[in-house]
């Protein structure tokens, strides 16, 4: 580029005008100042992002980046009345995984399914979910969960949680219960107590990235309440003596199942609450197959002879029934309306049976006549009285009512039959709760399975002086000549019934499927525990209660007795003093 | 040994790293013969220069740190970005020490090469496709975007074809003329090198050659009468684009409604938005932003401006576009002193550099604020990239140069 040398004449035409004749300032101008606008176009776009929009965008962006995290509050305790923890929550650690954030080789997928327990396979198939995220594990231990950290692999995130940890395992199954991943109760204990146990989880705000991963904490919303620990009247001790023997029991018996009660009967606190079989509750998937059901409150039966006390006595308080008085037996049967009542074994001499042997050798016929003297109103009341026909409101969920038709239904033989104890049904606690009546001077004690201070509200049944009647003809049972010699305890008086019921099926009975129950106290001179014991279709041929759930009431009691040290208020079993005693209430004729 | 230029930018260095309590001869030489270099530029550059590596580094450590390619590295991306840098220093040391005469005469050359290497690219084997685009030739553990160069090679091809054919360009003359020989045969060639582009696909990149091809010949006085048509025609192409293939018409003016797809093909772009809004005025402060953690895609390549804007606020968005508008100032500034000194290759030149600055950065931010279609185009001098560096760096130098020269010719030196 040279200098232009001539400028360019007005008129003259020049072939080749010079680059810079011909540019056009303008142009460039244009150029540069729409740039310019442009540039400021863009400022005016960032005041109206930045200031105008400002809070809308943030508050866009905050939808996404910040999360409200739970802070988990623990479930609280639940003790033994000692103290001892039979159900607790640990840290633990759920493991998310945000499938489309994945980024994983074969060998760290095997490795994770490895420290999981699952297989490759399974795991495979949850990284490929289509769904946003998706557990890949709960109530994962904390060692596990660091484990899985240390693979790092991009889009998995712990979450904390809180594992329920049951030392006491099957032990306490079925009385606790269970809770589920999230820690919420499901069954027993865990269920009904659940708001109690429960804490109130807090929450904290955090800015996540977009995998997830936290990036900072931007305090805390919510803290978090913990939950409150519960103690339990159960003493895990008896729990698990009556467990044992129970176990025992059922299984010398080749039994269904069984379930037995220790009850204090002054406080009306359950000691224990076993059924067999049963499961442990950390391990979800027996719990899931009903297998924490528990028997001893959820399930009636029907109670058979162990009935046959409440008529006598009723019979007694309300004055219809000397304890002196012989009663004909009709050649042991005895027909109403048509159906035949039955014993199986005579009882008395001379077609005659006192009282005392009607209630020892558990007679049907003679108690069936003793309930023809009471009316259908009287023995109803009675019956509700000692707390048949309604839930024992231990606190426990799903406890059965028992069935106690009323008594303007009743007819004649359908009384009869109830008398000894079918045709009405019951649960196990609620039987064992009857019983304290005889144990506490007539009185029934409110049952309870938490810890109450000794103290039980109480409600009069029976006269003190009925009791003190009852009492040794209960005692008898247990002799030599009663249904249940095998209940004795070595030391101690006991008292208790018998009972053989054959099961319904469908509308009948038939033979070969029994409840054999046993219910019985000690020390009879001061009665601290009772005790029921259910044995569910024992199949080895032996099936009368005497024979298959007295010798674990009496396994069950002698343990507990010696465990607290109750004084023994019997020098030899089978003690001659106490037949004295009763000789002495027949003859007196009360 | 060295020469003229160089031996000054020496001495001007020495200059500055001699204490000032010691002033030497040198010192006092570059204080007398007063600084050739445009200072105000230099300082802008070495300011975007620093807040790009600073941003690059920002946005990119939590990615960076999680990567496996990175190998845990969070100043992966900063690292190579700092290397970028002074390799692209070093390079523009050796382009300022070159005269615009030369680049005049390899204009052509360089242009047939960049075009060269646009064939290559497309080659696969040769050209690597990340995102699915085939934009770079793999060099060991870089890659080179021919692309970048044909920005550079095209300006200094316009600016020689408009002073070479500028007898057949203006409108002294019959329109048929300046059609088919002045406008024609350079369109057909930008056509070519469009095509190319479009191939890769690299729209930004196409839209950037095309502006400062076309606008140079509009600057050194393209026939008027072709101006118009020009226009229109280039709008009825796209027209047809968008109506032969609808589905373009979302693609091109989804940018409008972001929102409507959020969690879909508005995902960047609401991103960006958020991060910008969340910026404020003053800014979360720098290395605060969120937007990084994942979900902003490219934070640290084309959408650094956000991220930027995210943690600097206003004050950093009207700092960055201050800094491009004083560029693109200068670079006009400068072409127009060229202009005076009739210097009319390199007052183009001048010019094209300032619309590459111009147009490429506005466009760049006008697509992070939701105000263009999102085009795949950085941010010249701050965002993530070795080629674009390169081309950026470049392109300063060439400026800086033509400063230089006429600051030469102004004091009567031949240049």
């Amino acid at each position: 580029m040279t200098r232009a040398g001539n400028s360019p004449m007005i008129g003259q035409r020049r072939a080749k005008p010079t680059f810079a004749e011909r540019f056009s300032g303008w142009r460039v101008q244009l150029v540069v100042f729409g740039l310019l606008a442009g540039f400021a176009v863009l400022v005016g776009r960032g005041v109206y992002l930045q200031v105008v929009q400002h809070d809308d965008l943030t508050k866009r962006g905050d939808a996404r980046t910040l999360r409200d995290v739970t802070v988990p509050a623990h479930r609280g305790r639940i003790l033994d009345r000692e103290g001892a923890v039979l159900a607790s929550s640990v840290p633990a650690r759920g493991i998310l995984a945000f499938p489309d954030q994945v980024e994983a080789d074969e060998k760290q997928i095997a490795s994770l399914a490895q420290i999981l327990g699952q297989r490759t396979a399974d795991v495979k198939k949850k990284l490929n979910s289509d769904r946003d995220v998706v557990y890949l594990a709960r109530s994962v231990s904390t060692e596990k969960a660091d484990a899985v950290k240390a693979l790092k692999i991009p889009g998995l995130s712990l979450q904390n949680e809180f594992k329920r940890e049951y030392p006491s395992q099957e032990v306490m199954g079925q009385v606790l219960g269970i809770t589920n991943v999230d820690d919420i109760g499901q069954e027993g204990i865990e269920l009904s107590q659940n708001e109690w146990l429960s804490g109130k989880h807090g929450a904290r705000r955090v800015m996540i990235d977009r995998r997830g991963g936290v990036v900072e904490e931007q305090g805390s919303i919510r803290s978090p309440q913990q939950g409150r620990d519960l103690q339990l009247s159960l003493d895990s001790r008896v729990q698990h003596i009556a467990f044992r023997e129970l176990k025992r029991g059922v299984e010398a018996n080749r039994a269904k199942g069984g379930a037995a009660v220790v009850l204090d009967a002054k406080s009306g606190e359950i000691l224990a609450l076993v059924n067999y079989p049963t499961a442990d509750p950390s391990d979800r998937s027996a719990a899931a197959n009903g297998g924490l059901r528990n028997r001893a409150v959820a399930d009636l039966f029907e109670p058979g002879s162990t009935m046959k006390p409440f008529t006598v006595a009723t019979a007694i308080d309300t004055g219809v029934l000397k304890a002196s008085e012989q009663i004909a037996m009709t050649g042991g049967q005895y027909t109403l309306t048509g159906a035949t009542i039955r014993d199986s074994h005579s009882v008395g001499s001379g077609g005659y049976a006192s009282v005392l042997e009607i209630v020892q050798k558990s007679s049907n016929v003679g108690t069936a006549r003793i309930a023809e003297r009471l009316p259908n109103e009287l023995m109803s009341r009675y019956l509700q009285r000692a707390g048949f026909g309604r839930a024992p409101q231990t606190g426990f969920p799903g406890e059965a009512h028992g069935r106690l038709r009323a008594a303007q239904t009743w007819r004649p033989i359908e009384k009869a039959t109830m008398s000894y104890g079918y045709g009405l049904s019951v649960n196990l606690v609620q039987l064992a709760r009857a019983y304290t009546a005889f144990a506490n001077r007539g009185s029934l004690v409110d049952v309870t399975l938490f810890k109450n201070g000794g103290v039980g509200r109480q409600a009069r049944v029976y006269s003190p002086e009925t009791t003190q009647i009852m009492l040794p003809m209960l005692e008898r049972a247990t002799h030599r000549d009663g249904t249940a010699p095998q209940s004795q305890v070595a030391g101690y008086r006991v008292a208790g019934k018998t009972g053989t019921a054959k099961k319904l099926t469908g509308a009948t009975y038939v033979d070969g499927r029994y409840v054999a129950s046993f219910v019985g106290l000690a020390p009879v001179s001061n009665p601290r525990y009772v005790i029921a014991v259910m044995i569910d279709e024992p199949s080895t041929g032996l099936f009368y209660g005497g024979q298959v759930a007295a010798p674990v009431f009496s396994q069950v009691m002698a343990q507990t007795l010696r465990l607290f040290e109750v004084p023994f208020d019997a020098p030899t079993p089978g003690v001659p003093g106490a037949e004295t005693a009763v000789a002495a209430i027949v003859r007196e004729g009360n | 040994m060295l020469s003229q230029p160089l031996k000054r930018v020496h001495e001007i260095a020495l200059g500055w790293f001699t204490p000032r309590t010691l002033p030497t001869t040198k010192r006092a030489n570059a204080a007398a013969n007063g600084i050739d270099l445009d200072m105000s530029l230099i300082w802008v550059v070495t300011l975007l220069l620093a807040l790009g590596l600073l941003m690059v580094y920002s946005s990119s450590i939590a990615s960076a740190s999680e990567a496996k390619f990175t190998r845990g590295s969070a100043s992966y991306f900063f690292a190579r970005q700092s290397l970028f840098v002074v390799i692209g220093l070093v390079v523009a040391l050796f382009v300022f020490d070159t005269s615009m005469k030369s680049w005049e005469r390899v204009a052509p050359w360089l242009f047939a090469a960049a075009v060269l290497l646009l064939i290559l690219v497309l080659i696969p084997g040769i050209g690597r496709v990340v995102n699915g685009a085939r934009r770079w030739i793999p060099l060991g553990p870089f890659g080179f975007q021919p692309s970048e160069m044909m920005k550079i090679a095209m300006i200094l091809f316009a600016a020689r074809y408009a002073v070479s054919k500028f007898d057949v360009l203006h409108a002294d003359q019959p329109l048929k003329q300046s059609l088919l020989r002045g406008l024609g045969p350079f369109i057909l060639i930008a056509l070519f090198v469009s095509v190319l582009l479009l191939r890769e696909p690299d729209f930004g990149a196409t839209f950037v050659v095309l502006s400062c091809g076309l606008l140079i010949l509009f600057m050194a006085g393209l026939d008027y009468r072709l101006v118009v048509p020009v226009l229109v025609v280039g709008l009825l192409a796209a027209s047809a684009l968008v109506i032969f293939e609808p589905y373009r018409l979302e693609r091109i003016f989804g940018f409008l409604d972001p929102w409507k797809q959020e969690f879909g093909k508005g995902y960047q772009l609401t991103q960006s938005l958020m991060a910008i809004g969340r910026g404020g005025i003053f800014g979360m402060g720098l290395g605060a932003g969120v937007s990084k953690h994942y979900y902003l895609p490219e934070a640290h390549t084309d959408f650094i401006f956000a991220v930027t804007a995210e943690e600097l606020g206003l004050l950093g968005v009207v700092l960055v576009a201050a800094s491009y508008g004083w560029i693109t100032w200068r670079a006009f500034k400068i072409g127009r002193e060229a202009r005076m000194n009739e210097q009319h290759f390199s007052s183009l030149v001048a010019q094209g550099i300032g619309v590459l600055f111009g147009v490429q950065s506005m466009i760049n931010i006008a697509v992070n604020m939701g105000v263009a279609p999102t085009k795949g185009l950085t941010l010249p001098l701050m965002s993530y990239g070795g080629s674009g560096m390169m081309a950026s760096l470049v392109a300063i130098s060439i400026l800086l140069r033509i400063d230089w020269e006429n600051r030469q010719l102004a004091k009567g030196y031949k240049v």
